[in-house]
């Protein structure tokens, strides 16, 4: 049985807009619950993806993980060691194991500085070596992400977007951590080099044994190299189990609603059909109003199909994640 | 037929290497047409020029030499425009063999002058989102202030009260939750996909003829992708926007294009009606269209848990641009008969069927 | 496979023609105008210090009051005392430089500190150091001065000291809006979750990477501020006190012959003034331009 190696317990992280002299006037604060109650595993070795919506805290929960962001409560245990209650030098020590792809092109990249020096830094913060090695290193690594050595001298505002990205991921991988939160890692590559980079990403769990969290908006991607996927909505997790069971026979109806719309399943002529399916009615979705019972009621096909049951909003009753056989787990009071 | 609204011919845009002493050339000879009311869509390698071919037409290039040849005719008020007009009173090349081996360009000067080209034309009739949309946000003003001025700036609504209603009219069209306090949000309190949706918006609330949309679907899940793809075909239908849409999912691209351009290397290698280009069974392809659909992860790949297939080969140094295909290091599909000719000439981007025109020795007799 | 490069043995040449209108000539011609004044207040530093100029500086010669320019041995013509001007003018330095290096040296270096820790560490401190800049703003610098030679004496270092630190909150705010900019790029937190050190972090990345010109523009502006300040105080008769010259002293005490026409008592320092202050700044914003780029998407 492989070792647990992540342990999200309870997540919580609610961001409150922006103090300000105006909204010390106003009654209550603003407060966004990016992440809501999350738990999951992770065990050595596997990869779990997350999918959801966006803006419902998939990046949230990987920037808290890495303690960029303190939660609010809950409990993040990393090869059991409590992440959140960590000293600042343990910390520092525990991102050679733990690194993060960020979704944002730019994030990783100073701009005053060469792709070649960026790398090199990378690669030398954990690791003891000579510049040779170093030069080895990088040309290694730019092989594995498929980027032409041309590219080391020029600065990221040279790059193209597919570029930087690549740069971003293989300063990643240059640290040699055991876990990596990739977020979006494949987004801006053509599908080639995304192929490359699923396949490389695999080859080295493989080999080292890494374990991901894959936070991505492709589910064909996520569905071909998750084994475990959890969905995510509004802060939430709504549905965990395998991959293939998720994609196939998913048992909550945002999930369903979710993988139906993907963009290929729907010829231009057909997708009047499934977008029937998905409720007419995806209106936008008002934070301020205060919502009871289960979040997906307003636009949930089922609650409106069955003529708005009480227990859906009940704020005494809102679904949790419960088992559904085989570790399949679903938070909703009539699953598919 | 109508003259196309957009039509780039010879487009030329290269960069300058200190250190290799050499020309980059990112966009090398493109030509791209768009009709009035249609959406082209373009595919192609990362890092083959899409986003610079789009960043030229914006008059957007910052960095030396930049664009250096070509025409770029755009249509405002039914007169036909070049957007590069004038350009040669600033640039001297020197060619061989048909290849750009010397430039010498006043780029000060061929930046003012294009700034005077593109001041009414930017923003307003042609509008971009970028690809890296949290990058080109102004980090220090809400989002709200963004739109807002865009929409006083480039529309009729004048009025700050009704600009704030449309803006967040446009944030609701692309389904941001909460619109009101999103206004007031800056771009850090955004997740990716919400700052590329309100980038989105920003662009559309400027109401232009022609959109440039690079990549504007990657950040967001798949309902709200596909809500966005509606959008646009909406758009499409009742104001007849034009939009040229840059992405690297081939489904986003077949659902909205009428047709499809596929680059490589810095050059188109193929463009056409859509339907063809991207159906699996059309046969008549470039090789490199043809590897590309073969990359997408198939059904059975998935279920299977199946390694992707990759095109072989590394990808194209636009500093060492070869001397005959561009394709060739990497092509499967050289015969003898024409090996010579990949090798060392490089063919050009010709019709072989109606409306139909790919850059390949295969398809010529 | 053949490259074209292979062929033509050269890959591309790119020349910028006109080349006096490429913007980095512009800042050439800024840059070493700037340097030419340093060295020229740094070489006149020295003399002053050696002792090394045409004449001596405060020697009376009654005979020759206001001896105008090219007089023999008097480049520049003699004061309202027969003191050699050239001299003077040199002499006058000794005033600025050490003063103004000090309070460069102030303002960039508490400036830095506490702008990383109000960007850096954020909460607390940034609240306190925003009362602090908004404390420091809202009282008039130059009253500021007064109060301080009112309680001490009319001394160029005291100056110079409250000049620097009235500049802390500026490089203060600076560096602060530096840092919440890069954080917003969410670029310091990629650091961090790097496993970068905080040091290297704030030194390397932020400091030396992105600071920069942020430094050498303070630094430069600093030097020309010092100096105007002491101009504007030595017509209130505050600033550096006879008989050791000071450039501003100097436009002083000659501006009361200005309407006899003798003009080169007060229009020599008033031009070494404008000079000088220029110098710093084109320096100033050559080296931001050549360091930053002056255009960037
Ligand atoms: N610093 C912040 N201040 C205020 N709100 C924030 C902040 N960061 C995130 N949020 C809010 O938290 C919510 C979740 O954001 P998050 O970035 O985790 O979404 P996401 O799931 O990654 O979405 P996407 O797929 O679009 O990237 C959003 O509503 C966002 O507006
Ligand atoms: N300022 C610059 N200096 C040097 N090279 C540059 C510069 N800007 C872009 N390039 C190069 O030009 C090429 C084309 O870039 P472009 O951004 O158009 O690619 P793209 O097709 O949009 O790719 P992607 O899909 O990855 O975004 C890239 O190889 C890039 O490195
Ligand atoms: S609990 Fe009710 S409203 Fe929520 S998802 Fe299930 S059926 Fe829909
Ligand atoms: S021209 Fe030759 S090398 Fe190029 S794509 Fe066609 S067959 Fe392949
Ligand atoms: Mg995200
Ligand atoms: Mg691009």
């Amino acid at each position: 049985m492989a070792k647990t190696i992540l342990e999200v317990v309870d997540l919580k992280k609610h961001f409150t807009a922006r103090k300000t002299l105006l909204s010390a006037f106003k009654e209550q604060e603003r407060s966004i619950p990016a992440v809501d109650g999350v738990s999951f595993y992770l065990k050595e070795n596997e990869t779990v993806g997350l999918v959801g919506e966006s803006g419902c805290g998939k990046t949230t929960i990987g920037r808290t993980i890495l303690r960029l962001e303190k939660p609010t409560a809950g409990k993040i245990l990393f090869d059991g060691k409590d992440v959140t209650a960590m000293p600042s030098e343990e910390l520092r020590k525990l991102r050679s194991e733990m690194q993060m792809i960020f979704q944002d092109l730019d994030a990783a990249l100073n701009p005053k500085m060469r792709i070649r020096d960026i790398l090199r830094e990378a690669i030398k913060v954990h690791h003891d070596i000579t510049d040779e090695e170093i030069d080895g290193r990088i040309g290694e690594l730019l092989e594995q992400v498929n980027l032409k050595r041309s590219k080391l001298s020029n600065f990221p505002h040279e790059l193209s977007g597919g570029e930087k990205r690549r740069v971003g991921i293989a300063r990643v991988l240059s640290v040699g951590a055991r876990f990596i939160i990739a977020d979006e890692p494949t987004s801006a590559l053509d599908v080639s080099i995304q192929a490359q980079v699923v396949n490389l990403l695999r080859d080295l769990q493989k080999h080292l044994g890494l374990s991901y969290l894959f936070i991505s908006h492709d589910l064909r991607v996520v569905e071909l190299i998750s084994h475990k996927v959890a969905v995510m909505y509004l802060g939430k997790v709504v549905e965990m189990g395998l991959a293939g069971r998720i994609a196939t026979a998913p048992r909550h109806p945002y999930t369903h609603i979710l993988w139906s719309s993907l963009v290929g399943k729907q010829s231009k002529e057909a997708s009047s059909a499934v977008r029937n399916v998905q409720s007419g009615i995806w209106g936008v979705f008002d934070f301020e109003r205060a919502y009871a019972g289960c979040r997906f009621a307003p636009r949930c096909p089922v609650y409106e199909s069955k003529e708005y049951p009480r227990v859906c909003t009940d704020p005494a009753s809102e679904p949790q994640l419960r088992d559904v056989g085989d570790g399949h787990q679903v938070a909703c009071h009539f699953p598919l | 037929m109508d003259a196309p609204l957009l039509k780039i011919e010879n487009l030329r845009t290269y960069f300058y290497s200190q250190s290799k002493q050499a020309f980059i050339r990112s966009v090398d000879g493109v030509n791209l047409e768009i009709a009035r009311g249609e959406t082209l869509g373009v595919v192609g390698e990362s890092g083959s020029g899409k986003s610079i071919t789009a960043l030229s037409t914006m008059g957007l290039i910052s960095a030396g030499p930049g664009v250096i040849s070509g025409t770029i005719a755009f249509q405002t008020n039914g007169v036909q425009k070049n957007l590069l007009q004038g350009l040669e009173n600033y640039v001297k090349l020197t060619e061989q063999d048909g290849k750009v081996m010397h430039v010498s360009k006043n780029v000060v000067g061929w930046e003012k002058h294009s700034d005077r080209i593109m001041h009414k034309i930017r923003g307003k009739e042609i509008a971009m989102i970028f690809q890296n949309p949290k990058a080109s946000m102004n980090p220090f003003t809400t989002v709200g202030k963004q739109i807002t001025e865009a929409i006083r700036l480039h529309t009729k609504t004048k009025d700050p009260l009704e600009a704030e209603d449309r803006a967040a009219y446009w944030l609701k069209q692309v389904k941001i939750d909460s619109p009101r306090l999103r206004l007031t949000n800056y771009p850090y309190g955004l997740s990716g996909g919400m700052c590329q949706r309100a980038m989105i918006a920003m662009a559309l609330a400027c109401e232009p003829s022609l959109l440039i949309a690079d990549e504007p679907t990657t950040g967001l899940d798949a309902t709200i992708q596909s809500k966005i793809v509606d959008l646009l075909v909406e758009l499409k239908g009742e104001l007849g926007t034009t939009t040229m849409l840059i992405s690297h999912d081939i489904s986003v691209i077949s659902r909205l294009s009428d047709s499809v351009a596929v680059m490589y290397g810095g050059t188109v290698v193929e463009c056409g009606p859509a339907r063809d280009i991207l159906a699996t069974a059309f046969e008549s392809k470039h090789p490199y269209t043809t590897a590309l659909l073969t990359s997408i992860p198939s059904e059975q790949n998935i279920k299977e848990k199946g390694y992707l297939q990759a095109i072989e080969g590394d990808v194209l140094d636009t500093i060492n641009i070869p001397l005959g295909c561009r394709f060739y290091s990497r092509c499967n599909r050289v015969t003898d008969a024409i090996r010579k000719k990949c090798e060392s000439h490089e063919p050009d981007l010709r019709e072989i069927s109606p409306g139909h025109r790919v850059r390949c020795w295969l398809y010529f007799e | 496979m053949k490259s074209y490069s292979q062929i033509s043995g050269e890959i591309g040449e790119f020349s910028n023609l006109p080349f006096w209108k490429k913007a980095d000539t512009v800042d050439l011609v800024y840059v070493s105008y700037g340097l030419l004044i340093v060295s020229l207040v740094i070489l006149s530093y020295v003399l002053g210090m050696f002792n090394l100029m045409p004449h001596d500086p405060q020697a009376l010669n009654l005979d020759l009051m206001m001896a105008s320019p090219g007089t023999s041995g008097h480049l520049l013509g003699t004061d309202f005392l027969g003191r050699d001007m050239l001299s003077r003018l040199i002499l006058g330095i000794q005033a600025y430089f050490l003063p103004g290096l000090l309070a460069i040296a102030i303002s960039l270096s508490f400036g830095t500190v506490l702008g990383v820790l109000a960007g850096y560490r954020g909460g607390r401190f940034d609240t306190g150091i925003t009362y602090f800049t908004n404390l420091v703003d809202s009282f008039p610098r130059l009253v500021l001065i007064l109060l301080v030679i009112a309680a001490f004496k009319p001394d160029i270092y005291y100056i110079m000291i409250v000049v620097g630190l009235t500049n802390v909150p500026v490089v203060a705010s600076l560096i602060k809006g530096k840092i919440h900019f890069l954080r917003q790029k969410n670029f310091i937190e990629a650091a961090v979750s790097l496993g970068l050190p905080t040091r290297t972090i704030i030194l390397k990345h932020i400091l030396w990477h992105n600071c920069r010109s942020l430094f050498i523009i303070q630094a430069t502006l600093g030097m020309g501020e010092a100096i105007l300040i002491e101009t504007s105080l030595s017509y209130l008769g505050f600033g550096v006190q006879e008989p050791m010259p000071s450039w501003g002293n100097m436009v002083q005490s000659g501006a009361n012959y200005f309407m006899q026409g003798k003009f080169w008592p007060s229009t020599a320092p008033a031009l070494a003034i404008l000079f000088t202050i220029l110098g710093f700044h084109l320096l100033g914003d050559g080296l931001n331009n050549m360091l930053e780029g002056k255009r960037g998407r």
